[in-house]
This record gives structure tokens, sequence and C-alpha cells, in this order.
């Protein structure tokens, strides 16, 4: 004859299974960090903030995870450090509408306003060095095409940095 | 040190509350549309749905969209896709994941009521999570929701003699002191609520504690911020500019006269030949001119390793060792900016890693660990330092710290050197780049000039694309004006000079593209089979912080050329940015060395005051004639593809 106790351990088993999966779905996971950069207001030098990616989710083929850590990632950069921060900054508005992502080379599209830039070399050069820093932090990313609502660009309107091809980087 | 400490700011709990008020009428579901004030106006939630008595709120609710452009937020999301990103005007990114209760407002992790979901072509959020990346909270108004702006943090920052309190608010925070004694400063906010009621002590740099109460009514709600002082401490207003963060100062008591004259040093006589005539607000360091650690490379031999750091200017250094089993050295050249990424990188014994970056705005640390106690000698030189790790271990009681200047002057700011800290070398967080070590190139050309005594000089811009504008200065005037004066100079010296354009017109077509008027330029110079190209502009930027002179490159050819230019405009008389690569469309495809000169800020008071001056053009169009002919004589033709 069966042990009566052995509803009880059954019981027991799935009331601590139970409260096992509880508390780890309570808990926020502890994924990988990356380094958003910004471009501190000597022009070139590298400043950062860290940001926790999520894990891949149940459900999630490798390639949307991938594609949403760059997402991540590239919203994070153009979005910048807070204000108190002293960062070149993209102009006001811009922001990613979309990324995609082929090979190594991570493909972030812009908004129009990326475009009402002031004039120098310097605010492209920062802005731009912070996204592709940022971006390529991620493994397996090393180049980053710039678009700009939709389209590629050869540079800015009176820009100087060239955008038309991918940048790493080696471009600094 | 920064002491940091944010209070917490629980407001979800309260929101809440709130909402289940109004949505528990339907257990079950509650679609029942809500209707929130704001800032005066009402705003209609439709798309709302709950979760666990929790409020969701629908992406596409025609409410939220008003919300989201009143609080100059922006929503990326698309049907299918997982992450519902929102940027806040702090800006910060608040970022939810369809099925993950995980939400994220910046670097910080959170965890909502629920999870974000997808229903038809909507995603639907934690509404309370979602106020709170907002830095705003629903509020009972008796039978009205008001959605009330809160002070959502005040971070205390404690420096040395000074605490400062960054003010953050889901508003414009306008601040008013409405008393002020020798024991305190109560300020004002209106028109925010908060959750950080209580006091806090400090007791460091001036303050006693600050106290944080709420008064007022929901839809006009004050909150008072008490800062009681320590004895002679003094508080500064406020800055009062309508912006969402808001520093509140408070000075220690000054300890003696000295510290004052700390603070201020008479600047020492100028070195020969440099100018001051720069930054009245920097001008010190302008005085001194910022020095520029261009390289730092290692190299191993039978006496161990020795480190070379190349410095262009004058700077000071520091050095500190701890003791073994600690066995780290660093260095920090003060008065300096790192050219290039940080470095990062494994060493020949008897050194492990060597590392460089820029730890604050003017000193550049070099950190060194090693294996074992060995000997370390700081050799300094006119254009740098060397660092000789020998193989041999160091005495017990050699100097664990020493200091020297690079160079051929003192700074002055080391009259009174500040003691440096024995830190652990390696405590700040790791910076950018850590894994390139310096500007990499791809492979150098083999061009031979088949014009070698012809220099094409590009004014930036002209035409249809005037440049930057400022004031009454245009960059595109100023360009050719520095243009033409350069072309003087070399003429005379013998140079054939040929300018992209003579007047202000487009290179290519007006109207063009930048890409054809860019290529234009190019062109001007790959086809005559110039020596050289220099390009000419004026830089600009949002605010007037930044000024200097910069000198950009893309290949490794333009290296030695930009560096003989920026050595000469060094002098001129405004901050000498450096050298900086970089992907510029006529760097990267002139096929000759070439440098892009951004002569000086349009944006930056004083250096707009130096462009408007002809004697200062005529001046920077000298200094790169003459690093142009200090460059030429040190790399003639025969040897330019080869440098």
């Amino acid at each position: 004859m069966r042990s009566p106790r052995f509803p009880l351990l059954v019981a027991l088993l799935v009331v601590v299974a139970a409260a096992y999966w509880y508390f780890h779905s309570q808990r926020a996971p502890n994924g990988e960090t990356i380094a958003v950069y910004h471009t501190k207001l000597d022009g070139t030098s590298l400043g950062s903030m860290r940001v926790s990616m999520r894990p891949r989710a149940p459900g999630e083929s490798a390639a949307e995870h991938r594609h949403n850590q760059v997402l991540y990632a590239a919203v994070e950069a153009v979005t910048g450090p807070p204000s108190d921060v002293n960062a070149i900054r993209f102009p006001p508005g811009t922001h990613v509408r979309s990324v995609a992502i082929d090979g190594s080379t991570a493909t972030v599209d812009l908004s129009k306003e990326v475009e009402t830039q002031t004039g120098g070399s310097f605010g492209e050069n920062g802005e731009f060095k912070a996204l592709v820093y940022t971006v390529t932090s991620l493994p397996g990313i090393d180049a980053v095409q710039v678009t700009v609502d939709g389209s590629r660009l050869e540079t800015l309107p009176g820009g100087h940095l060239e955008l038309d091809q991918p940048l790493r980087r080696s471009d600094w | 040190m920064n002491l940091t400490n944010r209070f917490a700011a629980p407001i979800g709990s309260l929101t809440a509350a709130a909402v289940f008020a109004v949505v528990g009428a339907a257990p079950a579901r509650a679609d029942a549309p809500l209707t929130v004030v704001y800032q005066g106006q009402s705003i209609r939630f439709s798309h709302i749905d709950s979760k666990g008595g929790a409020p969701a709120i629908g992406v596409n609710d025609p409410g939220f969209a008003t919300l989201l452009r009143s609080t100059s937020s922006l929503l990326t999301w698309k049907p299918g896709e997982r992450y519902v990103l929102i940027t806040t005007s702090v800006p910060t990114v608040v970022s939810f994941a369809i099925g993950d209760r995980r939400y994220d407002i910046g670097p910080i992790v959170l965890q909502a009521a629920f999870a974000p979901y997808q229903r038809g072509s909507e995603a639907f959020l934690p509404l309370n999570e979602v106020l709170r990346g907002l830095d705003l909270a629903l509020r009972d108004d008796g039978a009205t929701k008001v959605l009330q702006p809160q002070l959502a943090s005040l971070e205390v920052r404690t420096l040395r003699d000074r605490v400062t309190l960054l003010a953050h608010g889901g508003a414009p925070l306008r601040p008013r002191v409405i008393a002020q004694s020798s024991s305190s400063v109560t300020y004002a906010f209106d028109g925010v609520g908060t959750a950080l009621i209580g006091t806090r002590q400090i007791n460091a740099g001036g303050v006693r504690s600050v106290q944080v109460t709420v008064s007022g009514t929901v839809r006009a709600p004050v909150t008072t911020v008490i800062v009681a002082l320590q004895p002679g401490a003094s508080a500064r207003p406020p800055q009062n500019n309508g912006e969402r963060d808001v520093v509140l100062a408070v000075s220690a008591a000054r300890a003696s006269p000295q510290s004052l004259a700390e603070e201020s040093p008479t600047p020492e006589p100028e070195p020969s030949g440099a100018n001051n005539a720069g930054n009245a607000s920097d001008a010190n360091a302008t005085a001194n001119g910022p020095a520029t650690v261009t390289s730092v490379t290692s190299q191993a031999s039978d006496a161990g390793v020795t480190v070379t750091v190349a410095v262009n200017g004058n700077a000071s250094f520091a050095w500190h060792r701890l003791r073994d089993p600690d066995n780290r050295f660093w260095i920090d050249v003060k008065n300096a900016q790192l050219q290039g990424p940080p470095i990062d990188q494994a060493s020949a014994s008897p050194v492990i890693s060597m590392r460089a970056r820029q730890i604050d705005a003017t000193t550049v640390r070099i950190a060194l660990t090693l294996g074992q106690p060995n000997t370390i000698t700081v050799t300094p030189s006119s254009n740098g330092l060397q660092i000789q790790v020998g193989n041999d271990a160091v005495s017990d009681d050699a100097a664990r710290s020493g200091s020297g200047t690079i160079g051929s002057v003192v700074s002055s700011g080391e009259q009174n050197p500040v003691p440096v800290t024995p830190a652990p070398a390696d405590n700040a967080p790791s910076d950018a780049g850590t894994s390139d070590g310096g500007w990499k190139f791809g492979p150098r050309s083999s061009y031979v000039p088949t014009n070698p005594r012809l220099i094409v000089i590009d004014p930036g811009h002209g035409g249809s694309d005037s440049g930057s504008e400022h004031g009454s200065l245009k960059e595109a005037d100023l360009a050719l004006d520095m243009a033409k004066r350069l072309r003087d100079i070399l003429v005379a010296r013998g140079w054939q000079v040929k300018l992209t354009r003579e007047t202000d017109v487009d290179v290519y077509a007006p109207n063009d593209s930048p890409h054809d008027e860019l290529q234009a330029r190019v062109d001007v110079a790959n086809k005559a089979g110039a020596r050289l190209f220099v390009s000419i502009h004026a830089n600009a930027f949002i605010n007037s912080g930044p000024y200097g002179t910069t000198c950009y490159i893309s290949k490794p050819e333009d290296v030695p050329l930009a560096r003989n230019v920026e050595a000469q405009l060094a002098q001129d008389g405004t901050k000498d940015d450096g050298v900086v690569k970089s992907h510029l469309y006529v760097t990267y495809h002139t096929r000759m060395p070439a440098v892009l000169v951004e002569t000086a800020f349009l944006t930056n008071p004083s250096d707009y005051a130096l462009l408007a001056s002809a004697a200062w053009r005529q001046k920077v169009a000298q200094e790169i004639a003459d690093g142009i002919g200090q460059y030429t004589r040190a790399y003639p033709v025969s040897n330019q593809a080869g440098q």
C-alpha cells in the first residue's frame, strides 16, 4: 500500500515549484549591460552610462532578440544622457524610426530632425561617434549605416560627415 | 568625492490605489474612459483596460498621444514588436517589453504591476508605471482625476565644501526663495506635488538637513524644500530658467582667506610666443594652453617595458604607486586632453596591463598594473615622458609618489599642488573604446602628386549653402576670407595655389546635393594632382559653450600634416582642441594629405570676437601657412607617400 504521505509530498512539491516560479518571475532579470556613450563637450572624448539589456524571452528568436537589442541601444544613444550631463546631442526631436540588421551592419533610420544641424563638424562628429560606439558595443555589430527618413544620404545638408557608407569605430 | 543620495519616489503605490477606486466598479475588465486634468487641460483616455486591478493604457489612445505631446515625449513601437520605448524630455528612455513585467527607466530596472500585452494591433502598458516614467502622478480632486507633475527626485550631491541639490520635476521647475535667514533657506516649487515628503540629514558642504513638504491644492500644489544651513554657509540664488532640472547650491563657510587665493591663482607669466586673448571665462586654461596626450605606447625589451607618453604642449604630472602586493602605478598628466579613445591593453611582462583615459575634464591618467613590485623610473622631456619599468624589485624606501612638468613652462595651477588621493588607479567605470588603442586606419595610399607645388585650399560652404550663420557673420564668408589670406601667403612663398571657389558660389551648382558639392571640391584637388588639400571652416554648436580650434582628418597620411598645422594653430588665441579623426567627406575622399580646419566657434562669444577680427583671420592664415611649411620641409614629396 502507498504511503498516506505521498499526496502530501506531491502537494508540497507543487507548492515549492509554484513558489520558485513566483519568486523567479518577480525578480527583475539582471541581464547583460551595455555602455550608452555620449560625446563630451571637448568634441572627442566619450562618457558612458550603462543600461541593462533584457535577456532573450521565450518565443523570441535570436534574430528578433538582436533586432530588439539594436533598437534599444540606438534609441538610448540618440536620446543621450539626462540634461544635467554636458554632452553633444542630436538636434531636438531626432528619433530612431527603425533599425535593421544585415550581417554585422546595423542600419539605424533617423527622423528628419537630424538634418536641422547647426552647421559645424563638431556636432555631427560627436553625435554619430556616440551612436556608432553605442550600437557597436553589441556583440556581432561592427558597423552602423545611418539613413534619414528611410533614405540613404551622402551627407547631411550642409554637412561634413559622410553617411553613404557604414560608419565604424575605426572612423574615429 | 561625489556622494549621491537620491530620495526614493514611491509614486506608483499611491496612484494605483487612486485608480483602482475608479476601475474597481467593473471587476472583470474596465474599459470605461478615464478623464484627467493635466496642466488645466482635460484629457480623455478611452483605450483603458485593466489587469489585476491596475489600469492599462493603449498606445493608440488619442488622449495618451496628447499627453505624450504635452510632455514632449515620444513613443516608439510597431505592432508585432516586443519593445515599447518612451523617450521623455529628461531625456531618458522608459522601456517596456510585451510579456515582461520588467520596465526600465534609463539605467534603473523596475518591476511593473503587470506585463504589457498586445491586443489586436495595440499594445497596452501599465498606466501607473508610464506616469511614473513621465514624472506624473494621478491624484483625486473630489470626483476629478488630476495628473499632477511631481518633484520626482532631489539628488543631493556633496562636493567637498559645497552641496548641490539637483531637483528634477515632471514640469518646468521655477523655484522661488520664500524665506531666507542665516540658518535656513526655503524654496517653493509651484505647481508640483511630490512623494518625497520628509527630512534628510546631510551634515556636509554647509547643509545640515533638507526637509520636503507639500501644501496647496491637488490642482495647484506647492512643494516646499527647506534647506537648513550649517553656520557660515550660504545659498546661491536658484536657477530659474524654466527647465525640468534645477540646481540649488549651497557653499560651506570659507575656511580662511588662503582657500580663496587657491581658487584663483595668479597666472604665471606667459610662455614665449603664447597669446592669451582667449576665452575670458577660462582664461587660466587658455593661457596655459591645454596639452594633448597624443599617444601612449609600450615597448618591451630585455631591460623591461618602456611606456612612452607623447604630450603636445605644456603639462604637469604626478605619479603614485601602491605597495606590494597591490602593484599598481598611475601617473596623472594634468591640464591635458587624451587624443583618441581610451586605451586598455595587455602588456608584456613585467607589466600586466596598461590603461590610459581622461579621468576628468583636464586630467589624463595612465595606469599600469605590474606583476611584481619592480622599479619604475619616470623621465619627463619637452614632448612627453617615458616610464621605464625595470626587471628588478623596488627597494622598500623608494619614493611612492612624485611630480614634475612636461614642456617648457610650469602650469600656474600647480603652485599649490592639490594632494592627489592615493585612490586605486582604476576605480572609475571603464570608458569608451577600450579595445581601440588609438586611431586605426585603412591601408596607406601610394599617392604621388603630379603637381607637387600645388596646394588646393577649400573655403567651406558658399553660394546656396552659407554654412553656419551667427550674428552678422556667415561661415562661407569667413572661410573664403581666410582661404584668400592663406593663398596670398603661400603664393608669396612660391607655392601654386588653387581655391575650390573664389567667390560666394557653390562649387558644383546652386542647391545641389551635399554629396555633389563636396565631391566637386574633392575633384578639384584629385584631378589637379595637388600636393595638399586644406579645407577651412568655422564651427558651431547648439549652445555657446564649446570653443576652440580643431583639425579634422580621416586618412593616415593626413596625420603629420594636421599635427604640423595644429602645432602652429595652438597659438591662435583660442583653445587647441587638437587633431580629431572623423569620417568627413572631403578629408576622406581626397587622395593627398588633407586637413579640415574648424578655426573657431561662431556660437561662442569670445571665439566669435576672434572670427570677427580681420587681424585674427590673418594670424590664422599665417599659422596654417607656417604649419604647411613645417610639414613640407619635414616630409618632402619623395617621402610623402610613405609618411
